[in-house]
């Protein structure tokens, strides 16, 4: 009786500490938004560069001849180009690169924000989930791609895809683009720091 | 004799909140890309967030008029589209709860609360971007995919933290 009062206790103080620690890590995210999306703001001109360049050349991996090209257009566009077509008909397409990684604002706040965490540790899995997140946005550009030429170009299309890779690239296309992108700054998050909010473990 | 039950380790469930949490987003955006399922249920409901939001911009004094799920006035007009609905934010909630260890009962009663406040947000958010095209019109891109797709996305990530560790974790003794 004595035992499961006190482990009744020492769950309600877990559960205290753990709401706190979660009132923090909100107030805490909500403080570091701003910054994020400043540096976010900064470093998106020479991103949006990179996931042009690493993007094409991962596209290019998976046709035969290299015919693809991923132009840009501005700071944030990038027009899809195949060398194969006629100079006339060669963009077949154009992708606004900012849009694919904006959810790294979320991000950076979700992680900064974390309370009661050394900074090194918090920096070291920031780093780690950047890592994920870039990884993530490059396959992003292959499915982008691969989804107009499967499904936007018509005869064209008809032509070089079946059915199953036209469902397979579009369906691809829509998880990634939607669920995966946005809801990756949270899943990343959790990886690291979802035990913190796990409720004390059941004892009876 | 006070016993121990076998209970899984803080990492297992962890782990099975993320696998959980995957698969229930996967088939819920699976289930959105369906043709009938966007006819039947999604259309409707952009519908309807189309009429709140109209009914909100007139309350401000806007001159706006619908047509379909298109608000328009003299000034701008706004498509509200998929991903303006607010229904990914809601999916990611809903999975979230779902996967989070709790009682079916404070899972029912954050679905509750949260899709309410997450819809009031989003109707924030759609009578907010049409402001900035009718006023701003050179922020509404940056508006529209980053600020406020960001911000719908934090206030679902945020509900949900309130909830676990308001109605999830155990009460004070």
């Amino acid at each position: 009786m004595k035992r499961k009062t006190e482990a009744a206790g020492r769950r309600a103080a877990e559960g205290a500490s753990g709401r706190r620690w979660a009132y923090r890590l909100v107030r805490n995210t909500v403080l570091w938004l701003i910054p994020a999306a400043a540096l976010w703001a900064l470093l998106t001109p020479s991103y949006n560069r990179f996931l042009q360049v690493a993007g094409q050349n991962l596209v290019r991996i998976t046709e035969s001849p290299d015919a693809t090209r991923l132009l840009p257009r501005d700071d944030h566009y990038a027009a899809i180009a195949r060398l194969d077509l006629p100079p006339s008909r060669e963009v077949v397409g154009s992708l606004r690169v900012t849009d694919l990684h904006f959810p790294v604002i979320l991000l950076a706040a979700l992680f900064l924000g974390v309370p009661d965490t050394p900074w090194r540790k918090v920096l070291a899995h920031l780093g780690l989930a950047l890592v994920v997140m870039a990884v993530f946005h490059v396959v992003l550009v292959l499915f982008w791609v691969k989804f107009t030429y499967a499904t936007q170009l018509g005869a064209w299309s008809l032509e070089r895809y079946g059915a199953f890779a036209r469902n397979f690239w579009g369906l691809g296309k829509h998880l990634l683009d939607l669920p995966v992108k946005l809801a990756l700054p949270f899943l990343l998050w959790a990886w690291f720091y979802l035990d913190r909010l796990l409720p004390a473990r059941v004892e009876s | 004799m006070a016993d121990a039950a076998p209970s899984p380790s803080p990492r297992r469930r962890q782990v099975l909140f993320l696998v959980a949490f995957g698969i229930l987003l996967a088939g819920s955006f699976t289930l959105l890309s369906l043709n009938w399922v966007n006819d039947h249920a999604v259309e409707p409901f952009t519908a309807g967030v189309a009429r709140a939001s109209g009914a909100a911009l007139r309350l401000l004094g806007q001159d706006v008029t619908l047509e379909g799920t298109t608000l328009r006035s003299p000034r701008f007009a706004v498509n509200i589209a998929n991903g303006c609905n607010g229904i990914e934010t809601m999916l990611i909630f809903m999975a979230a709860v779902l996967a989070f260890p709790a009682s079916w009962r404070s899972r029912a009663a954050g679905l509750a609360l949260g899709l309410i406040a997450i819809q009031g947000i989003n109707l924030v958010r759609v009578v907010a971007l049409y402001l900035t095209g009718a006023y701003l019109p050179s922020f509404f891109d940056t508006s529209h995919t980053v600020v406020w797709q960001t911000l719908v996305i934090l206030s679902g990530v945020l509900l949900w933290l309130l909830w676990a560790s308001r109605f999830a974790l155990p009460a004070r003794a």
